[in-house]
């Protein structure tokens, strides 16, 4: 490898350390586990004051949802167990009993507090069930 | 009429097999009317699957809800051009429609390109194996004449977030973009089995790869408008798994065609040319089938259809094939020339690929944090919008320096004097821009880099330009004349410049997002929430029926330090089709300077309004850098007079 090869090299070497590095930070700060419904019962005690992100199924009771002041609660289950969650913010157009939902927030030992919430995108993919 | 799709679609199978089969098998036997036949089963594969889509056309146009595919995504009351739109709203229309545009471009590529006799023949065999795994799809696991046992009265309906423009512009546009690839990867592989390993695959690809690119860009764009207007939560782009799958063919592929240029110019960068055009294929066919599989988008990995590990299983091919065929013509892949200089324009190209692949696979990386970790860990952990940020930003940072600097250097080596020259000018516009935005009270470091790098490329654009025709105009040339007898002369250079000038408004649309704010507000008639110098005063709501749904609208007067400049009406509707699923629609303003964005977020019994404004800056220099990039794109794509004769020649005196 030529000179200029050599000096293209350790640009290159520096380049991929420092996107190793923004990207461990990165990743450090917004590191959330990603659990269902029983794995996070499972370990409620261990995941207590960390990042998680849930997924599961909005079940169809226990829904309360005050348009006005933005108050969501409801439950979410992984169709064996449930647990309740806390929301407050913009609800997405896809949320309804039986819709997929990934909530990101901390679990405080009775109840998911969530800061954000997504409903899957409706099944382009698959057939609306039940006709 | 469906049984004549069901038949098409399986007569195009054996058919793609054939068009595999034969041109291998006539080759090893030396039987050349066999490789011809295989030309003849292209023709054949995109005539029966031209019928197959028709059928499929007809029976979502005549309302035959006994095909189950019509039933799940269309109904009496959709309008005409929806209906046609639910051709791609599933899954087995739209692997039809992959199928389809595939081998509508076999046909193409074997009418226009059939003068490179040695490559043809495993052309055809690797577009007419990737047309067989889809058809055998269509055939084995996702078939779109299925019949329901009793049809039902009328379809369940296209969902109503999806019946939005964007669902006519983008699926299409993000597949003519992923179908597209196939033609570059097949030469690609006929190159590396021809051992024809100078640049005629790629010189004879070249528009494809352009056009493909260029659709590629459009379904993202598309993409991006269109969960802007119909998500409503006033951005555009989420780190999703499903818009990483679109984004990393998009950074490959946009490396590959800026590597190419060194290649056919220097002769260099042969074997990573092959490898960038193999990863494009395969992330292009990554991203279709991410999209359908859930694996990474929910927390559960669905029990999938066979589906899921059939991709898996295609790529694994693609990767094995193309990686045993690369090595195996290595040592005739060594370029003569060599790198002489840090500071050239080759240096830069490699640095534009580095970033452009590095993002690619820190989005990679990022998208399938989840897997890995469960496979590492036991436990899935996945990485947020932070993540991709924090590496991406300074890659786009670093991607418009190199925008800039790329066309000042020489090849070869760039001397400091020619260097100083240059950057003169453009570099002190730039820092005369950070320096105005800084007085101006914008002190964000990121958007003040993009700015100012903005401008320093901008500037350095239009200095070539000047210089070029400066040029010309020393030869007796009238100015005017000169700059576009100069774009005419060289269409890809000068149509690449103004692709980065849509590329500098599609940053600085980004980088006006740094200062999005936000106000929530709970209104009853009358009250007003303010947002920097707009008020917005809440009239009271109203509900009307229309043709598919009940609209329910808020009415909010707008005014902009005091005068009023309109009235915005952002709804939360009920589609007739789907009762359990509001919808709402936003309503933006959009101006130069910003758009505003207001979300109907709820509506209590007595009228009280929840809702939601967002300012977003220069969101607008977006979408016309995108018209810009399309102005590019066709300039690039054009030819040339007297192009086709050159090429003809070049063929002809390389003694073919």
């Amino acid at each position: 490898m030529g000179r200029a090869g050599r000096k293209v090299l350790i640009v290159v070497v520096v380049f991929v350390l420092a996107g190793a590095y923004l990207g461990y930070s990165g990743a450090r700060s917004s590191m959330a586990y990603y659990l269902t419904v029983g794995e996070l019962l499972d370990r409620s005690g261990s995941v207590r004051d960390a990042d998680i992100r849930l997924g599961g199924k909005v079940v169809a009771d226990g829904l309360a949802w005050d348009q006005v002041s933005g108050n969501l609660t409801f439950l979410v289950t992984d169709g064996t167990r449930t647990l309740p969650v806390r929301y407050r913010g913009v609800v997405p157009d896809a949320f309804k009993p039986g819709a997929d939902v990934v909530v990101e927030g901390r679990y405080d030992g009775t109840a998911f507090m969530a800061q954000r919430l997504f409903a899957k995108c409706p099944s382009k993919f698959e057939a609306k069930p039940g006709r | 009429m469906g049984e004549v799709g069901t038949l098409a679609i399986g007569m195009a199978f054996v058919v793609s097999l054939y068009g595999l089969a034969a041109p291998l098998v006539g080759l090893g036997l030396r039987r050349h009317e066999l490789v011809r036949s295989a030309v003849n089963a292209v023709y054949a594969n995109a005539l029966l699957l031209a019928v197959a889509s028709t059928a499929l056309l007809q029976a979502l146009l005549a309302r035959d809800f006994g095909n189950a595919y019509v039933a799940s995504y269309s109904s009496r009351d959709l309008s005409f051009w929806y209906t046609v739109s639910a051709f791609w709203a599933g899954q087995a229309g739209s692997l039809l429609f992959w199928a389809a545009l595939l081998a509508g471009f076999a046909a193409v590529v074997v009418w226009r390109h059939g003068h490179h006799r040695e490559l043809m023949p495993y052309v055809v065999a690797t577009l007419m194996a990737t047309s067989a795994f889809f058809t055998g799809l269509l055939t084995f696991v996702s078939p779109p004449f299925a019949r329901l046992a009793f049809a039902p009265a009328d379809g369940s309906g296209l969902n109503p977030l999806l019946q939005n423009p964007g669902m006519f512009f983008h699926p299409p546009t993000q597949y003519l973009g992923y179908v597209g690839f196939t033609v570059p990867f097949a030469f690609a592989i006929g190159a590396l089995a021809t051992k024809r390993l100078d640049d005629e695959w790629i010189r004879a690809t070249r528009r494809w790869t352009l056009a493909s690119w260029f659709f590629l860009s459009w379904g993202i764009i598309f993409g991006m408008m269109w969960a802007y207007v119909e998500l409503g939560w006033g951005g555009y782009w989420a780190w999703d798994p499903v818009e990483n799958a679109s984004l990393m063919p998009w950074l490959t592929a946009t490396a590959f065609l800026h590597s190419v240029m060194i290649q056919e110019k220097r002769d260099m960068l042969k074997v990573w040319n092959l490898v960038l055009i193999v990863l494009t294929f395969a992330l292009s066919i990554f991203g279709t089938f991410l999209t359908r599989s859930g694996v990474l988008s929910s927390v559960h990995s669905f029990a999938l259809s066979s589906m899921g590990p059939l991709f898996f299983i295609f790529i694994l091919l693609i990767l094995g094939v193309s990686t045993i065929l690369l090595v195996s013509r290595l040592p005739a892949l060594r370029s003569a020339a060599e790198l002489d200089s840090l500071i050239s324009r080759e240096s830069s190209f490699l640095f534009n690929n580095l970033i452009l692949v590095g993002a690619a696979f820190s989005v990679f990386l990022g998208t399938v944090f989840p897997v890995l970790s469960e496979a590492v860990r036991g436990v899935k952990i996945s990485v947020g919008p932070p993540f991709f940020n924090q590496v991406n930003v300074p890659i786009g940072l670093a991607l418009l320096f190199i925008m800039g600097v790329c066309p000042l250097l020489a090849w070869r080596k760039a001397s400091p004097r020619n260097l100083s020259r240059s950057f003169l000018l453009p570099g002190a516009l730039g820092a005369l821009c950070a320096v105005v935005l800084l007085a101006l009270g914008i002190s964000h470091p990121v958007a003040l880099a993009a700015f100012a790098l903005s401008v320093f490329v901008a500037a350095a654009i239009l200095q070539d330009f000047h210089r070029g025709a400066m040029v010309r105009r020393s030869h007796g040339e009238p100015y005017a004349l000169a700059a576009v007898r100069l774009v005419a002369r060289n269409h890809r250079r000068y149509g690449g410049y103004v692709v980065h000038l849509g590329m500098i408004l599609l940053f600085a649309g980004m980088a006006g997002g740094a200062f999005s704010t936000e106000r929530e507000a709970v209104l009853t008639k009358g009250e007003t929430v303010a947002i920097k110098q707009y008020t917005l005063r809440y009239e009271g709501a109203s509900t009307y029926p229309t043709r598919s749904a009940l609209v329910t609208a808020a009415t909010l007067t707008v005014y902009n330090a005091g005068h009023q400049i309109g009235v915005m009406t952002p709804q939360r509707n009920i589609h007739k089709t789907h009762e359990d699923q509001p919808m709402t629609e936003v309503a933006i303003r959009s101006t130069w300077r910003e758009d505003l964005y207001v979300i109907l977020a709820g509506l209590g019994d007595d009228g009280t309004a929840n809702v939601r404004v967002i300012i977003n800056p220069l969101m607008m220099w977006m979408w016309v850098g995108s018209v810009v990039l399309t102005l590019g794109t066709i300039v690039a794509f054009w030819p040339e007079r007297g192009e086709a004769l050159r090429n003809r020649a070049r063929y002809v005196v390389e003694g073919v």
